[in-house]
């Protein structure tokens, strides 16, 4: 897997050529149901009006920059996009620093390995990227992270592609709990939960759906189901409740120094290599909020980006059984 | 037959010439073990085979697809599905009676589907029991106090201690959510670290038990409310948070049972208190059995109720096997009469009288072992049940097949009831087995003794693992040989 760190403060050529290079493949996904299946650009452009009005005037520059095609625009809008499916776990470490780790597991051939560092809107954000201005997992410049996990659920309704949701909720948002009541406000098209945490230590999980109303809670752990497995193959599959019984026992019976608990992440049973099925573990990351630090972390590897001074590079990850 | 059942002999025999078929549906069947041999027609239904296809009476259906279980009720409410369980249920036929270790409306439903009666109370009524700070509050109605607390929503450590000094009972705490059991939802919080550690189990959980913390031991005790009045089974110790049974703090690991294990006194107390809180449990709705934990104060020995089990328990199979329960009949042979709807006249203090008597009760103990290392495999060899003997040079060897605890001889020999199957994932608190004992496992200093240390270590050597697939960036691609554009 070839990863890149690439930073632009506003939209510009940068942004256009990533988009250049990922539409062709986004295309022939976003496109995989029949465009009919897909929300016009006016009804697209409504509804981020309606839910997320801040990101309009970002939006249309974006628009402008992927050549202003109605297919490109319908796509950035992530309206009602085809359905997503990811593993992932999520935890926020014990100790007195605020320190979220996750792991993000997924199919290595439908992924970006993509950190974007932007000043959009006038503020400081790096992430995982998805889907060119979507974000898996980041942080911004007031000290606020988020990351998601797939609630494990197969209803799909009206709503927005998850990354973009992220997105907004850093470009607007600098506790916790401004985020949550982002997060339990805008409606999602499928089934996800999604923990922040700030540079209080103050943290929140929302289990979001399209079906009902988002609950927030205060769990330190999120893996694939939300408050009971739904989906039962998905489940066995990405043993999910495993997964989650794992890091509730290190969270309870364990005072794991900070280097421990992250490196739990890179050992069975959160860390899968079950890419020929579909979903190994990506990358490992850690947002050190206060800090407005990251880490991608691999086996044996690790590579820090500070939002401060952020510095562009590049890594070429070979990953057992992946692409 | 007697349309009224006039003593012990005439309930003994109703049950050895019972038709209807009774079902324990649990994950095992090790908290009723042996009650297959007082009832005629009773069952187990089973998830986990711990005797390998050996038992009479143990039905374990074959393995099909299902979700990880998040708890007991999810495994009934599985088997209560399947449908070589349903086949096996309507083959057998008559009206059939179920019960469980836990359920939910879930299994209420289930049953109902089937066609059978759960012999227990609804539960909904045994949920609203269950809860802790409701058992607060029947222990106030019935005269049993609880260790001084506080009922509190928690917002923050700063919220916590504030609470905490309003309350007068100190910043040594223990809190407890509303449910929960086998120290998963028990925090022991002296500082804002132990805080931070929990909070996620604490904050947005709504009311909270929190309690001052006091030094005191565990003791268990198990009764059934009947319409004749309560009946008390004997005081048992309650082994807690050993580092070699359990990876939980404060966590259940087992139970002993012999006559002296406390002064008669607290024995006394302890029977009387549960017979008042029997008694009370009737008044609320609830009969049946149930079981009580009390926490008495090292120094000063007073008696706290720490929890109410509605339900049988862990050490329900201790209760079952005691020689006053082959004597007479085992406690949940009474909880069966109550709910068969069979007229029954018993004398209730002459049985209590009875079983309060030390020449009644015979030293046993049992060992939940748990895997309490930090790790995660699969298992690859596991002891299986039986009996087992200690060699003079204190190995442990597989003697014999048996699934009889009673089939234990003497101190050099032990049952163990196999949990974790080879094949299965081993991970910390993993249940690997129960190990029954005659004679104590503790000093009388409550600690472990060497003889139970060489027991679990002689069951734990014989459990082994493999390891789960590891993955690693190959060493050419760590840095710094990475190539930076």
């Amino acid at each position: 897997m070839y990863w890149r760190a690439i930073s632009e403060d506003t939209p510009g050529p940068k942004w256009a050529g990533l988009f250049r290079e990922y539409w062709p493949e986004y295309r022939a996904w976003w496109l995989k149901e029949g465009e009919t299946a897909r929300p016009t650009y006016a009804e697209s452009r409504r509804a981020l009006g309606v839910h997320m009005p801040e990101l309009l005037p970002l939006y249309d520059q974006l628009c402008e920059l992927a050549g202003g095609t109605d297919h490109a625009a319908r796509f950035l809008s992530f309206y009602t996009p085809p359905p997503y499916l990811a593993a992932c776990s999520q935890a926020i470490w014990a100790g007195k620093e605020p320190v979220m780790v996750r792991n993000y597991d997924y199919n290595p051939k439908a992924f970006d390995s993509l950190v974007l560092k932007t000043r959009w809107m006038g503020r400081d954000v790096m992430g995982t990227s998805d889907g060119l201005w979507g974000l898996v997992d980041g942080v911004n410049d007031k000290g606020l992270s988020i990351s998601l996990t797939f609630g494990g659920r197969r209803v799909a309704g009206e709503g927005f592609g998850i990354p973009l949701i992220l997105r907004y909720a850093l470009q607007v948002c600098e506790t916790a709990q401004e985020a949550a009541e982002v997060l339990a406000r805008v409606p999602t098209h499928m089934s996800y939960n999604v923990t922040v945490l700030d540079r209080k230590r103050d943290y929140l999980t929302v289990m979001m759906a399209p079906d009902r109303p988002a609950v927030v809670s205060h769990a330190a752990v999120a893996t694939n189901h939300q408050e009971n497995v739904e989906w039962v193959s998905h489940a066995r599959f990405t043993a999910t409740v495993e997964r989650e019984r794992f890091l509730l026992q290190r969270l309870r019976f364990h005072r794991d120094p900070e280097e421990k608990f992250i490196g739990a992440f890179l050992k069975p049973p959160l860390y899968s290599t079950a890419f020929r099925q579909g979903f190994g573990t990506l990358y490992t990351a850690v947002y050190r909020p206060r800090r407005r630090q990251m880490e991608l972390r691999w086996p044996g590897v690790t590579w820090q980006l500070s939002l401060k001074d952020f510095a562009e590079g590049a890594r070429d990850v070979s990953l057992p059984g992946a692409a | 037959m007697a349309t009224v059942l006039k003593n012990i002999s005439e309930i003994r025999r109703f049950f050895h010439r019972n038709e209807d078929p009774i079902y324990f549906i649990s994950a095992t069947n090790f908290n009723l073990l042996g009650l297959d041999e007082w009832v005629k027609n009773f069952k187990y239904i089973c998830y986990i085979d711990c005797y390998g296809g050996k038992h009479p009476n143990v039905f374990c259906p074959s393995e099909q697809p299902h979700a990880e279980f998040q708890s007991i009720e999810d495994i009934n409410n599985y088997l209560l599905q399947h449908k070589e369980v349903i086949d096996f249920i309507k083959k057998r036929g008559g009206k059939p009676k179920f019960v469980f270790l836990m359920f939910d409306e879930e299994t209420e439903r289930l049953s109902k589907e089937l066609g059978a009666e759960v012999w227990f109370p609804k539960a909904k009524l045994r949920t609203a029991m269950d809860n802790k700070i409701e058992t607060v509050r029947i222990g106030n109605k019935a005269g049993v106090p609880s260790v001084p607390n506080t009922l509190a929503e928690v917002k923050s450590y700063e919220d916590l201690r504030k609470t905490c000094e309003k309350a007068g009972i100190g910043h040594d705490l223990v809190l407890q959510s509303a449910f929960g059991d086998s120290g998963h939802t028990t925090f022991f919080i002296k500082s804002e670290a132990d805080f931070r550690r929990h909070e996620h189990e604490i904050i947005g959980e709504g009311e909270i038990k929190i309690m001052k913390r006091i030094n005191c031991r565990g003791a268990a005790i198990e009764a059934c409310a009947t319409k004749e009045g309560t009946i008390v089974g004997p005081l048992m110790t309650e082994l807690v948070g050993f580092k070699e049974l359990t990876p939980y703090r404060g966590g259940w690991c087992g139970n002993e049972i012999l006559a002296t294990a406390f002064p008669p006194k607290v024995r006394q107390q302890a029977r009387d208190l549960t017979f008042k809180f029997g008694e009370q449990l009737r008044k609320e709705g609830y009969r049946g059995y149930f079981e009580l934990d009390f926490l008495i104060d090292k120094k000063t020995g007073d008696l706290w109720l720490g929890e109410l089990n509605p339900r049988i328990t862990g050490a329900s199979s201790m209760t079952n096997h005691a020689a006053f329960a082959h004597a007479d009949a085992p406690l949940f042979l009474f909880h069966l009469l109550e709910f068969s709807k069979k007229k029954f006249n018993l004398d209730v203090d002459e049985l209590n009288a009875r079983w309060a008597d030390p020449a009644n009760i015979d030293g046993w103990s049992q060992m939940v072992i748990k895997h309490t290392k930090d790790s995660v495999d699969i298992c690859t060899q596991s002891p299986e049940t039986g009996i087992y003997k200690m060699l003079e040079d204190g190995s442990v060897v597989f003697d014999r097949f048996d699934y009889h605890r009673r089939a234990v001889e003497s101190e050099n020999e032990a049952f163990f009831l196999r949990i974790l199957q080879p094949g299965d994932y081993r991970y910390e608190g993993a249940d690997i087995g129960i190990l029954v004992t005659r004679g104590r496992s503790m000093t009388k200093a409550f600690q472990l003794n060497d003889r139970a240390k060489k027991w679990i270590h002689g069951i734990q050597r014989a459990v082994d693992g493999k390891p789960l697939p590891v993955a690693s960036a190959s060493p050419d691609l760590a840095d710094p040989a990475f190539k930076i554009l």
